[in-house]
């Protein structure tokens, strides 16, 4: 690494043409990592990950997050529990996807309005999938970080919460190990005080998203193809559109 | 201007209805597969199961195109075919075709 920074100084850039640095591997070759060994991570790893989240950058360096690491089987099940009887619940209630019920279609037409990111498509096929059962939580995986965001930090404090998250999973896959972001675990701390009171959680803290880690079963990562997304770039006088 | 036209920003796309949600989609070379399973396990959306100790799309797919599968099967028996689109307030727009990490 340190081999690349001073080729750029000497102004050897060129020579990275054809070569990708270490973090752009792991960066490149990240994939989200569903199924885990038993094997629990040893303690300093899991530190070495946290100090990559404590290092993020943050608006005004002010690190608006809680990290809440948990490795008691009995609470990541507890938490699974709590979040597939409300995905039962959801899916009872607005799973407007393939059936005919008029009722649950009026509802999620409403609700869809004020909250679109959690009705979207994709979000709501996986609380259809947790509430039968289909897709594990947490992928069994023997440790969990739950991100909390202060909510009076500077700025927008769920985005720094979110660059610290990205540096931990890098870290953690630059070691061998596997990651997943997982969301629907704010099922439990929004629509529940359960946990939050458990756990010792209250304002300002509010759940952000969490992190599963673990070994990993097989080689998950790799690289795949993805589709590209529009970039508009302007210089001199002029824009162009990349893809 | 703008991305999204009025009556696409009130319509929300049926689910059941493929014309207006496409869902992403993966090949198997079943001549390479050999039914380990882990593509099953791996994937987030239900999307494979084995039959006959090989790999096949579920009845009903939720593919997110992730490429989960892809990369932890061993016998690089999966492509990936398309990424997944969707209609109305989720248009999907702004994305170009499928791309391997470019240098």
């Amino acid at each position: 690494m340190s081999d690349n920074k001073q080729k750029i100084s000497e102004g050897k850039s060129e020579q990275l043409k054809n070569v990708r640095t270490e973090t752009e591997d792991v960066i490149l070759k990240r994939r989200s990592v569903r199924i885990y060994q038993k094997k629990q991570v040893p303690e300093f790893l899991i530190k070495r990950i946290l100090e990559a989240g404590r290092f993020a950058p943050s608006a005004g360096n002010g690190m608006p997050w809680k990290f809440v690491v948990i490795r008691d089987q009995e609470i990541i099940d507890g938490i699974t529990q709590t979040v597939v009887q409300t995905c039962k619940m959801f899916k009872g209630l607005i799973d407007y996807r393939y059936n005919g019920s008029i009722l649950r279609k009026i509802i999620a037409n409403i609700v869809i309005r004020s909250k679109p990111n959690d009705l979207h498509p994709v979000p709501f096929g996986g609380v259809s999938l947790i509430a039968d059962g289909k897709l594990e939580l947490f992928h069994n995986a023997p440790t969990v970080i739950l991100i909390f965001a202060d909510e009076r930090g500077i700025g927008f404090p769920t985005l720094d919460c979110g660059i610290a998250g990205q540096n931990m999973v890098l870290a953690a896959h630059s070691m061998g190990l596997g990651t997943c972001w997982v969301g629907f675990p704010k099922l439990a701390f929004e629509n529940s005080k359960i946990w939050k009171k458990r756990l010792g959680i209250d304002y300002p803290y509010k759940f952000v998203s969490s992190l599963a880690i673990g070994y990993p079963v097989g080689n998950p990562d790799g690289m795949v193809a993805r589709p590209t997304h529009a970039v508009d770039w302007y210089e001199g006088g002029m824009k162009k559109t990349l893809y | 201007m703008g991305n999204l036209s009025n009556s696409e920003k009130k319509k929300i796309p049926k689910y059941d209805d493929p014309s207006q949600i496409e869902m992403g989609l993966i090949q198997f070379n079943l001549d390479k597969c050999n039914g380990c399973g882990l593509c099953v396990k791996a994937c987030p959306g239900d999307a494979i199961k084995l039959q006959n100790k090989k790999a096949k799309l579920t009845d009903r797919p939720e593919c997110i195109a992730c490429g989960d599968c892809v990369a932890i099967c061993s016998e690089k028996a999966i492509t990936l075919v398309k990424s997944y689109r969707y209609s109305g307030r989720y248009k999907t727009i702004d994305q170009g075709g499928l791309e391997l990490p470019r240098l």
